[in-house]
């Protein structure tokens, strides 16, 4: 028998039909700004092996106007993309490990109890940071 | 008797041996409080255009075969109601990501294929054979696939899933959420075989989680948890391999 013929469309700007799809895109596009954080971190140890001059210029670099915005938004890039991993997580848990957690324990909690250890540690590195700073 | 109104149901028409591209075509249907989609698309065909083609089966979300876009939404037909919409028109349209066989009907033999290698059957341990006793299973070992066996292969996940549509190789949630409802099964002992599947590229690693799967399925079987869970037991596979000697992973 024949294949009839078919036709399928295609997925022009696939993005503009659900708007959680573009909250996805959203959330992809925070961990590129993740990875260029490291990227910069990176050049900050490089220039500390290259020499005491090297990083003090690097170092200078952190505290201009324009540094302080873009920390600013890193650290808003920095926040979403993490809530939304906390998000997801519950998913990777098997129901084995469920089992063990206490009735009525849903992913919701599972969520709560997460976002609120990476808030608490979060904060101690916080605080260890700035006293090593000063 | 409740009252007739009238809604614009506008419908995405192709029928391969006239026409070269899919085109809109409207009609006035008049339906009452508990007309769902699907029985709108019926008082056309009856009705109105004799020509429409659409696939359904049993009206009550158990058949799986109505399914189509509403408003760029994949749903059951027989399972979505036109006073939803009303006044407004409501857009229908065969389910995204598929080829366009005619009308609202698609082609659905690439997911077939994908279906059947995930080897979606209990496969017993040899020289396990409990005769005609009946197995056993604890409500927690029922609990551990329950969920995933809800599938009625409706492929509302598929049209739903942006990364089947840029790359239809990716085996997709519901083939990949039926693979898991078997290894999740107790009295089974295939894993192995449908380790190839998950460890694949167009496996569980062409999944980047939107999400969205989760959120159309009619049946809450949650491809999007079966597939991440999979991750970790691909993960896990990866390194074990290293570690175990060879030919029996
Ligand atoms: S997983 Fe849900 S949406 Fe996907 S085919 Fe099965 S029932 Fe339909
Ligand atoms: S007609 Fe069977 S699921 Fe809608």
């Amino acid at each position: 028998m024949n294949q009839p013929r078919t036709y399928t469309r295609g997925m022009q700007r696939w993005w503009l039909r659900r708007p959680s799809y573009r909250f996805y895109l959203l959330r992809e596009g925070t961990s590129v700004v993740i990875a260029l954080y490291g990227l910069f971190l990176l050049a900050g140890m490089a220039a500390l092996a290259v020499g005491p001059g090297a990083f003090e210029t690097w170092r200078g670099l952190l505290f201009s106007p324009l540094s302080w915005l873009l920390h600013l938004v890193v650290l808003a890039a920095f926040t979403f993309h993490a809530w939304t991993w906390f998000k997801v997580l519950p998913l990777t848990v098997p129901p084995v490990k469920t089992r063990r957690f206490p009735r009525g324990f849903t992913d919701a909690t599972l969520n709560r109890v997460a976002l609120w250890a990476w808030g608490v540690v979060s904060l101690v590195i916080l605080v260890a940071a700035m006293r090593g700073l000063q | 008797m409740s009252q007739t109104r009238t809604i614009v149901i506008e419908c995405l028409r192709f029928h391969p041996e006239t026409d070269e591209a899919p085109y809109y075509q409207s009609y006035e249907v008049p339906f009452t409080e508990e007309m769902s989609v699907l029985e709108g698309l019926q008082y056309i065909k009856d009705h109105l255009d004799g020509t429409l083609t659409f696939r359904w089966s049993c009206r009550m979300a158990i058949c799986g075969s109505c399914g189509c876009m509403v408003n760029d939404e994949p749903v059951l037909s027989c399972q979505t109601f036109l006073r939803d919409y009303h006044p407004a028109r409501i857009r229908v349209e065969p389910l995204a990501h598929f080829p366009i066989l005619r009308d609202l009907a698609i082609d659905q033999t690439d997911f077939l294929a994908k279906l059947e290698s995930v080897h979606p059957y209990l496969i017993p341990s040899t020289g396990d054979d409990p005769g005609d006793q009946p197995r056993h299973q604890t409500p927690d070992q029922v609990q551990d696939y329950l969920g995933y066996a809800q599938c009625i292969n409706c492929l509302l996940c598929y049209a739903a899933c942006p990364q089947y549509g840029l790359n239809d190789a990716f085996t997709g949630p519901a083939a990949l959420a039926l693979l898991h409802r078997y290894n999740a099964d107790s009295r089974d002992a295939g894993k192995d075989q449908r380790m190839e599947v998950i460890n694949a590229e167009e496996g569980v690693w062409g999944c980047t989680l939107v999400g969205e799967c989760s959120e159309v399925c009619p049946k809450h079987v949650d491809p999007a948890r079966a597939i991440n869970q999979n991750k970790i037991a691909s993960t896990q596979d990866y390194f074990l391999r290293f570690l175990k000697p060879r030919g029996r992973r």
